[in-house]
């Protein structure tokens, strides 16, 4: 009895002691099948491209469409895409694989190390299509649920071909993160069906929720702009998911549109205390700025610095946006604290963001739940250099 | 209940007569034998078996896993005899884990996030209870040996932690990928307290060895039978068993 008791304690010893520590298995193995980078490898790469830096880009996590935009005569029937995957991800076609590009996209899938994942992604060389009028218009007509989960609304432009590419960015992916709960309707960007022509759009600032108040970052507002939003980065460097600006070939000289404003009821602050007395503020704004550095790096603008960059060139803010229930006209002009080189314009040297937000520090997390912002029939009316 | 004070009142002025009589006599004449007991759990709420998502452990640290007790011992027949006590004790733990693909689900306020977390995960668990022992003993010269069953009751409890320093990919490895960061705010949190269960019963065995008249040391493991969480509680894909070993002083109040 004595022998086997002790026999038993020391069995059940050592197999707590194995539970515990000992007895790591191997490492899986990976389970990610993205594709990371693209680099396009071209003897004369300015012959495909605009800019040098063109030629490679990184991919978002949440992107299935890759375009590279090219020139307009550009031979696309031999072009060998060079992937940079998940470690010990494969991809079909594979990697730096010629194929012709002239007819449409060409779909890669990628599948994880363990087999187990797979995702489908497009590669596109989409020529780049002169702009030919003078006045650029944002409508807000085309719009759709977002097709992998249908939970919040994203937006399109009609290109000068017709097509509609998807412009438009704005918070909403996030928000999915910190309300999964929440409805289409109830995201902080909204479609809105009575616009001042068709629809509009609906900027509204929201609560967070739960999990918003964990991250501190108790409120989202309701926000547009031409760019991406980056979600890997909203709840790290918030302000470096908002990548404002696409690149822009014409000289912007007024921004125009109409507005209504509604301040929501309790001002608070950053650390969700009430701020007695202080009313939110709608921002209505668009920069049009440099996208290279004198070193020829890319230049981006983020939450932290799209009114401050040195690289900004032009800035058109509507300064007074007080509350208004009728739509309310706005016509600004672009402001240029720098000179346009035209032809580092026409070869898509310049960028252009267009940005709308329901709170004007929303991006700090401060302002008014329920502040609103709607905006329609937005234009930007460019000059020609004779 | 004013007649059972005067009886226990009695029968313990008896006992101390009977004491003063008899030095080697059972307490109070009621056959046991009663000791205090002071110890420390060290040990965890771990899975068994790590599995391969785990990687790492980078950090365990020793919370206050105090246990106080008091037990009753009864001689039975020769060597053999039974033990019975109650003891108020922490089973808790603090760990920081590294792990890969390791499925997450953070649930706050009725909001959900699901996903599969790389990077690094730390737990805090406490569980204050009064336990029951229930254990058949056995005399080796001076050394008893214990087995046998126990049961606790928890009186307060948490589960608690947060992910940080990695990527979740949301809902699955194809999903949107959200960096974790270091400091509040950037990272993960959870609280899986409300899951919990209140009853967790387990088998110990145990060693208690007087190396003078009235004081001796003691050692225990107990193994929980089940999961620290409720049986509908899956987040957490693998179930974490309660797996202490403990050890003390004991004295002989009798």
């Amino acid at each position: 009895m004595f022998h086997n008791m002790i026999r038993v304690s020391w069995c059940v010893a050592l197999a707590m002691t194995m539970a515990l520590t000992s007895c790591f298995k191997d490492e899986p193995l990976n389970a990610e099948a993205d594709i990371e980078r693209v680099v396009v490898n071209v003897a004369q790469p300015e012959q495909l491209f605009f800019q040098i830096t063109d030629t490679a880009r990184d991919v978002l996590s949440t992107d299935n469409n890759i375009v590279f935009t090219v020139r307009g005569h550009a031979d696309l029937t031999a072009l060998a895409p060079r992937l940079v995957l998940t470690p010990g991800a494969t991809v079909e076609p594979a990697s730096g694989s010629v194929h012709d590009f002239s007819n449409g996209p060409v779909t890669y899938v990628v599948t994880s190390q363990d087999g187990r994942w797979q995702r489908r992604y497009t590669i596109a060389f989409q020529r780049h299509l002169v702009i030919v009028n003078d006045t650029i218009k944002y409508d807000f007509e085309h719009f759709e649920l977002e097709p992998a989960g249908k939970k919040y609304y994203i937006w399109y432009n009609q290109d000068a071909a017709g097509q509609l590419v998807q412009e438009w960015a704005s918070g909403n992916p996030g928000y999915k993160i910190a309300r999964a709960t929440a409805k289409p309707d109830e995201y902080p960007t909204i479609p809105l069906t009575e616009g001042y022509e068709g629809y509009g759009v609906k900027l509204i600032t929201r609560d967070t929720g739960p999990f918003g108040k964990m991250s501190k970052k108790p409120i989202a507002a309701g926000n547009l702009f031409l760019g991406e939003f980056d979600m890997s980065k909203a709840t790290t460097e918030t302000l470096k998911s908002t990548r404002f600006g696409l690149p822009f070939t014409k000289r912007p000289a007024k921004y125009t549109g109409y507005y209504k404003y509604t301040a929501g009821d309790t001002y608070k602050d950053k650390d969700g205390n009430v701020v007695p007395g202080k009313k939110d503020v709608g921002s209505i704004y668009a920069v049009l700025y440099r996208n290279h550095d004198a070193a020829g790096n890319e230049v981006m603008l983020f939450g932290d610095d799209v009114q401050t960059n040195p690289n900004i060139v032009a800035i058109a803010k509507v300064k007074d946006l007080h509350e208004t229930t009728e739509w309310t006209a706005f016509e600004v002009p672009f402001e240029y604290s720098k000179e346009v080189d035209e032809q580092l314009l026409e070869n898509r040297g310049y960028s252009l963001t267009v940005v709308f937000s329901a709170s004007v520090d929303g991006d700090l997390f401060i302002g008014a739940i329920g502040s609103t912002l709607c905006v329609d029939k937005v234009r930007v009316i460019c000059t020609h250099e004779e | 209940m004013k007649r059972f004070l005067a009886y226990v009142l009695l029968m313990v002025m008896a006992g101390a007569v009977a004491h003063a009589a008899r030095p080697d006599s059972t307490f109070l004449n009621t056959g046991f034998f009663f000791e205090g007991r002071v110890g420390y759990n060290i040990g965890g709420s771990a899975p068994l078996g790590m599995p391969a998502t785990i990687r790492k452990i980078n950090r365990f640290s020793l919370t206050p896993n105090v246990t106080f007790g008091l037990g009753a011992y009864r001689p039975i027949n020769g060597r053999w005899g039974a033990k019975v006590g109650i003891s108020f004790e922490n089973k808790g733990m603090e760990t920081d884990a590294n792990v890969k693909n390791y499925h997450m689900e953070i649930t706050k306020g009725g909001e959900t996030l699901e996903g599969v977390f790389t990077g690094n995960v730390v737990t805090r668990v406490t569980q204050w209870m009064f336990t029951v022992p229930v254990q058949v003993t056995c005399d080796v010269r001076k050394v008893r040996l214990r087995a046998g069953p126990y049961f606790s009751y928890l009186t307060g409890y948490k589960f608690d932690g947060w992910a940080y320093d990695g990527y979740l990919r949301v809902d699955d490895p194809t999903g949107a990928k959200v960096v974790l960061g270091h400091e509040d705010g950037e990272r993960g949190e959870y609280d899986f307290s409300d899951s919990m269960r209140r009853f967790h019963v387990g088998l110990g065995f145990g060693v208690d060895w007087y190396f003078m008249k009235k004081f001796g040391v003691w050692a225990d493991l107990n193994w929980g039978l089940q999961g620290i969480h409720k049986s509908d509680f899956h987040t957490i894909e693998q179930t974490l068993f309660p797996i202490y070993g403990a050890f003390g002083i004991t004295y002989k109040i009798r």
